[in-house]
């Protein structure tokens, strides 16, 4: 095997709700500095994955590694403090709070969120306060939400908040993105922007992205390497035009032949 | 109505709204900030008071080491509450605190030995002694007192001395919330309150945050419960009863959730109508009696808040955008 530089490597993750098993052996890896698109039919376990991935999950079985090291288990925020951030499918914009607050809050290493350095460095909050602010303004005038910066994030439409999340993902300064859906609702030209602005951050500062995505013309276009998953295990993986010729995967989105005959048999016995 | 017009009868109203705005403050930081549903707070009230005046009386400490030891103690009971309750859903969260509040004026309630028991801290020394915690605090208010007399003439009494102390104390307390609000941590603070998930999603570690906002809430809840023991010179179990912790929400949400200046006015307001009602002495309600009548304060602060959450949702210095938006 060639060496390839792996930024995160899922290995045999299962996670289980009672009965349900919902990623039953999931095991791929993300190279650094790739776009990589996790793709899979309603229910496959895609969004469970990153739950996992991101720590808002323990998995039951299984281990995820960021840059050779173990994550699994650890708290939500020490995965993002280690450079991997994600954002939701449903998205979670801080409404009553306003559009800029909302990626202010997002930026790392601002000493004013201990109290004491509060009143004992002002002047060092002061100036990371300023840092910040400069970046924020610069990733909203990309996703086109300056002139909303100082209203209420709850004035956001479905797909500005989705914008707007991307943005304020981007404000920890990632090193891994994880996105769920960051197309859904965006408006297409719009959306086109955004797949620009994913490479040229994968360019220029070397970010990777693994993203959840349901349009197969983005997914085709944007991502090196595609992992579909399916019943909660990964089916395939590879390049995009690899992926779409892949048998499995054909099955996975249409249905099994086997489970065909099954419709059949059972609509047969109600009319006989 | 003679009263109306006495400075000491309001001297003494303003030190009772004095006390009622830092103990709110305390609150406001838990709930208002953090959005923390404590119904227990009166229980850090209660710490600190007992706390200092155990201190005082059975081992002889001074008075301020005993009330800063006080006020640790009580933000070590937050941080007791905390730990395991913090990670339960707000409306779990919700029934703990007022178990929490309950179990510690129970305590104090049956732990004569300790606390005075029913008497309360007369009884500190034993039945008989007239247990006595506050005689430097006495010292300090005369010394001030002294000094006020130099700007006020006659007017310097102690009720008005103890009105000056409460009331700068609870305009540091109310300057300095304001500069943690508007600081990133007030921010943090702000982003768990919206979603947790996100805050954490965003690297911020929600439960330490909610366990300084608990503590902080707490020492502020025994800083007001010192003021209370110096200003009565005697207390009870019966003085920490949930119903002060509901008056401090009726405070908060009547100046505004999450307005600092909001607590201080809502504060004014309720001790106004309490120490009012008494003026209320005009037909038809000079037929009940005056204890009867002490009733129609509660019936009146019900009724201002059914009003407040009819036309006025987000109090009188909130902003209604925050409340109506999605």
């Amino acid at each position: 095997m060639s060496e390839r530089d792996v930024i995160l490597e899922v290995e045999d993750v299962h996670k289980s709700f009672g009965g349900l098993a919902a990623v039953a052996g999931a095991t791929f890896d993300v190279e650094r500095s790739s776009i990589t698109a996790l793709i899979g039919p309603n229910g496959a376990g895609k969004t469970t994955l990153f739950h996992v991935v991101s720590g808002f999950y323990k998995p039951d079985h299984g281990a995820v590694r960021l840059d050779g090291e173990r994550i699994d288990g650890s708290p939500t925020h020490r995965i993002v403090r280690r450079g991997l951030v994600r954002t939701f499918q449903l998205t979670k914009a801080l409404t009553r709070m306003s559009v800029l607050d909302n990626m202010l809050v997002a930026a790392p290493a601002q000493p004013g969120e201990r109290m004491w350095r509060v009143f004992a460095t002002p002047g060092a909050v002061k100036r990371r306060e300023e840092e910040v602010h400069e970046r924020a303004l610069e990733l909203l005038s990309l996703v086109g939400l300056e002139r909303l910066a100082d209203d209420y994030a709850a004035v956001l439409s479905g797909g500005q908040r989705k914008l707007l999340e991307f943005a304020r993902a981007l404000m920890t300064e990632p090193s891994l993105v994880m996105l769920d859906e960051p197309m859904a609702g965006v408006n297409p030209s719009l959306g086109v922007e955004l797949l620009e602005h994913m490479r040229e951050l994968q360019r220029e500062r070397g970010t990777t992205f693994l993203l959840i995505e349901h349009d197969i013309d983005v997914v085709m276009t944007v991502s090196e390497r595609v992992v579909v998953m399916s019943s909660g295990a990964v089916i395939a993986d590879g390049p995009p035009d690899d992926v779409r010729r892949n048998e499995a995967v054909i099955d996975a989105y249409l249905g099994s032949p086997h489970a065909h005959e099954e419709v059949h048999e059972i609509a047969g016995e109600s009319s006989s | 109505m003679t009263g109306l017009a006495n400075v000491q009868f309001w001297a003494f109203v303003g030190v009772v709204a004095g006390i009622f705005t830092i103990f709110s403050l305390g609150l406001q930081v838990q709930f208002g900030f953090a959005g923390l549903l404590n119904f227990g707070h009166v229980a850090f009230m209660a710490i600190g008071a007992y706390t200092m005046a155990i201190l005082v009386v059975k081992t002889g400490l001074s008075l301020w080491i005993a009330s800063l030891i006080a006020i640790a103690v009580s933000m070590g009971f937050g941080l007791l509450l905390g730990l395991p309750t913090l990670r339960l859903r707000a409306d779990y969260l919700a029934i703990t605190t007022i178990a929490f509040g309950e179990i510690v004026r129970y305590l104090a309630l049956n732990e004569q030995e300790l606390t005075g028991g029913p008497q309360g801290t007369i009884n500190l020394e034993g039945a008989g002694a007239a247990a006595r915690y506050n005689d430097e605090w006495l010292d300090f208010q005369r010394t001030v007192q002294g000094w006020l007399e130099v700007l006020l003439g006659d007017n310097a009494t102690r009720d008005v001395t103890m009105l000056v102390i409460v009331w700068t104390v609870a305009l540091v307390a109310i300057v300095l919330l304001q500069i943690l609000v508007r600081s990133p941590w007030g921010r943090v603070l702000r982003s768990i309150r919206e979603d947790e998930d996100a805050a954490s999603a965003l690297g911020k570690n929600v439960f330490s945050y909610r366990l300084q906002a608990l503590a902080l809430g707490a020492a502020l809840g025994a800083v007001a419960g010192l003021f209370f023991a110096f200003q009565f010179s005697f207390f009870s179990p019966n003085d920490f009863e949930p119903l002060t912790t509901f008056f401090a929400y009726v405070i908060v949400i009547l100046g505004g959730t999450a307005k600092n200046w909001g607590v201080p006015l809502g504060a004014l307001i309720f001790g106004f109508i309490f120490a009012g009602t008494r003026f209320l002495d005009v037909w038809p309600l000079n037929t009940f009696d005056s204890a009867e009548r002490a009733y129609l304060r509660l019936i009146i602060v019900g009724l201002i808040l059914i009003g407040l959450m009819a036309f006025r949702p987000q109090g009188i210095l909130g902003k209604r955008e925050e409340l109506v938006v999605e």
